[in-house]
């Protein structure tokens, strides 16, 4: 009885998520077929930009299955790969998967697995008296120039050309960016790289990055208000702050050359285009198709491949398994977006894989 | 009576009670020494990687990359010394004025209660709701008039040029003298409290009037324990972090304009460390925090010894 109420209930939950995103289904992964998990008290730690969904979704996961809880600590995805390493933690989270060194010091890369937990994108909010959202336009050289230091007036020549229907301010352009290190920063870069050989070269991809041009402000909060309170910035914030915040963010051009405004269905867009895309080929920035917001990226979760507990082990792959598949509708509601196909169906092979004492934890049938 | 009395109860042998009690406090005692050295051993480990990395050359590189695991201490050491010099540029006459007012001033001493307590409540104020504050109103103050009006009065001055953007040297510097500023009135006060009476009254005797004593009597005495109180408070600005990460602007930069950004060391570390990956850009974190405490621990160490060396010596062996 109970389980069939529950399986009504989450027939439901699944058929509401779907309504207007297609993107997270699997047609093997029917509500019916989801595990009941054992009893475990889980913990990781990571990254800070997956936060908000990961803590909404096991809130709702625990709501389900009342005996497991999880507790997840933002604490950064260094210290959580760090603590992932000494085994205080049950699973880490990180923006950017393992280095192989990181991998190393787990015992190698054979001993860890990475899943995607979900997708997220990024826009480049301003504050510019009489320019509202989605107003001005931005194109990947402009970006670069803008963050390289060479273009540092509102009322540009190359800002001018690309929108000529609003009238740019004489102005310093203020750039501001994190000061912490963060995924954001690193999905950030690694699109300026991708865009721009100036930027490959002097610059890089990084976590932290040594920017020429601009003031940082730690976390995206306060980057976020840095640019509110300052006339003439620009930086990169999360779309999540965006939206939350209602600031002004601009529209980007696209590699197929058509200007998105960023959201979460452009995030899901451009990932459908890197139908390969693992830890080792992780980057999904400045893709193609018509509707791709350029600035996207996955957000990783990594756990050890053998289980050494195998309640906990069989309660944390149950648990990641509704997190990609059905936990994923509270990714949409917090403007993270949804997980495409493929890398859902990535994501459960890698659960399969996840062993104790040689035994599959997974249950699902599929 | 009373020499038999104490002579008898030091030569009574020790019973088993003080032994234990003498361990106890002994161990007490090492225990704090052996903490101080475990801290910086357990510092020094984590660096050595970075300082056999980067050597002494660490000190005078202007570099901050973490893509290409480059690291030099020098903007933020630069930024450091900055923000807390004009701390105590501001912080100090301000607080050298209340200081007096508290000690001296007889005739309004209604007013002294509450300026005390206004100065405890200041001292007590966590130093995350300084920095929320100065985030939000005193930033776009100094942006919108503060250094508007210095660039305008004293724009010919390389410290006044370029642009405000309410970040900065400059705001950072204000913030921290805020936060200096209970330090050093409390201290200065009991200093100057503590000149004695009759040098004083012997001034007035002589004919100076208030304002004579205490600028030639009063303040050349207590010179020393002031001092201490401004070393006590740089102690105090020079670690700093958290106020100071919301309104620096967090930019490895050297710059002889206030108004633009910079980096101290407290903030690079506070700021960093969450994703700094690997072991030499783990290992220069650390090693700022190294200089850090040494800087700090040499500055505490002087104004203490100043501080004792006035407010400890009898002043009537003089």
């Amino acid at each position: 009885m109970k389980r069939a109420l529950i399986a009504l209930f989450g027939g439901a939950i699944v058929l509401a998520g779907c309504g207007g995103n297609t993107a997270a289904t699997n047609p093997s992964t029917g509500n019916a077929n989801l595990p009941t998990p054992p009893g475990a008290s889980l913990t990781g730690a990571g990254a800070t930009f997956p936060q908000p969904f990961y803590a909404a979704a096991f809130f709702a996961y625990n709501k389900k299955f009342s005996q497991v809880t999880v507790n997840y600590q933002a604490v950064g995805s260094g210290a959580g790969i760090q603590q992932l390493t000494k085994k205080t933690v049950d699973f880490g989270a990180s923006d950017v998967p393992l280095k192989s060194s990181e991998a190393d010091a787990m015992g190698g890369s054979d001993k860890v697995v990475q899943l995607a937990g979900t997708l997220g994108t990024e826009s480049l909010a301003y504050n510019l008296q009489g320019v509202g959202g989605g107003q001005l336009k931005l194109t990947p050289d402009t970006i670069a120039g803008i963050f390289l230091g060479m273009i540092k007036k509102w009322n540009d020549p190359a800002l001018k050309a690309d929108n000529s229907g609003i009238s740019l301010p004489d102005q310093d352009i203020h750039v501001v960016h994190r000061s912490d290190g963060s995924g954001t920063t690193y999905i950030f870069s690694d699109y300026l790289s991708s865009v721009s050989s100036e930027w490959a070269s002097k610059v890089g991809r990084g976590k932290s990055v040594s920017w020429p041009v601009g003031q940082g402000a730690s976390g995206n909060a306060a980057v976020a208000t840095t640019i509110k309170q300052t006339p003439g910035a620009i930086g990169y914030v999360e779309l999540a702050y965006v939206l939350q915040t209602n600031m002004t963010q601009a529209t980007l051009k696209n590699k197929d050359g058509n200007f998105v405004l960023p959201s979460a269905a452009g995030a899901t867009a451009a990932a459908k285009q890197f139908a390969g895309a693992s830890p080792s080929q992780f980057s999904i920035v400045n893709a193609p198709g018509r509707d791709s917001a350029p600035i996207s990226g996955y957000s990783w979760l990594m756990l050890y491949k053998d289980q050494a507990n195998k309640a906990r082990g069989t309660a944390m792959v149950d648990l990641f398994y509704w997190l990609v598949t059905d936990g994923q509708q509270y990714a949409t509601n917090l403007h993270y977006a949804a997980l495409p196909g493929n890398m859902v169906s990535y994501d459960l092979a890698v659960l399969k894989s996840v062993t104790s004492g040689g035994t599959t934890l997974l249950s699902v049938s599929s | 009576m009373a020499p038999k009395l104490v002579a008898t109860s030091r030569q009574r042998p020790l019973i088993s009670g003080d032994r234990l009690f003498r361990a106890i406090a002994y161990g007490a005692a090492a225990l704090i020494l052996l903490i101080a050295a475990v801290f910086i051993v357990a510092l020094l480990i984590p660096a050595l990687p970075a300082i056999t990395k980067f050597g002494l050359g660490f000190f005078v590189s202007r570099t901050w990359d973490p893509v290409r695991v480059q690291f030099g201490a020098l903007p933020a050491i630069y930024g450091t010394l900055v923000t807390s010099a004009i701390a105590l540029l501001i912080a100090f006459p301000v607080g050298m004025g209340a200081a007096l007012f508290l000690a001296e001033d007889a005739r309004l001493r209604l007013l002294r209660g509450p300026l005390s307590f206004a100065i405890e409540l200041l001292a007590g104020i966590p130093s995350v709701v300084i920095g929320l504050w100065a985030f939000f109103i005193l930033t776009p103050l100094m942006r919108d008039n503060v250094d508007p009006f210095l660039k305008h009065t004293l724009g010919f001055l390389p410290f006044f040029q370029g642009s405000a953007s309410g970040y900065g040297f400059l705001t950072a510097g204000v913030v921290l003298a805020i936060m200096v500023l209970p330090i050093m009135v409390a201290l200065s006060r009991d200093v100057i409290r503590a000149v004695p009476l009759a040098l004083r009254e012997a001034s007035l005797a002589l004919g100076a009037t208030n304002a004579e004593t205490i600028w030639s009597v009063v303040l050349p005495y207590a010179r020393v324990g002031i001092t201490g109180a401004v070393l006590l408070s740089l102690g105090r600005a020079l670690g700093e972090t958290i106020a100071v990460t919301m309104v620096i602007g967090n930019r490895p930069e050297i710059s002889a304009s206030l108004f633009s950004t910079g980096y101290t060391l407290p903030s690079v570390i506070a700021n960093e460390f969450t994703e700094a990956v690997g072991n030499v850009y783990l290992g220069a974190l650390f090693y700022l925090g190294l200089v850090l405490v040494v800087i700090t621990i040499v500055v505490n160490v002087l104004a203490r010894l100043l501080v004792w060396r006035f407010t400890g010596s009898e002043p009537t062996a003089a």
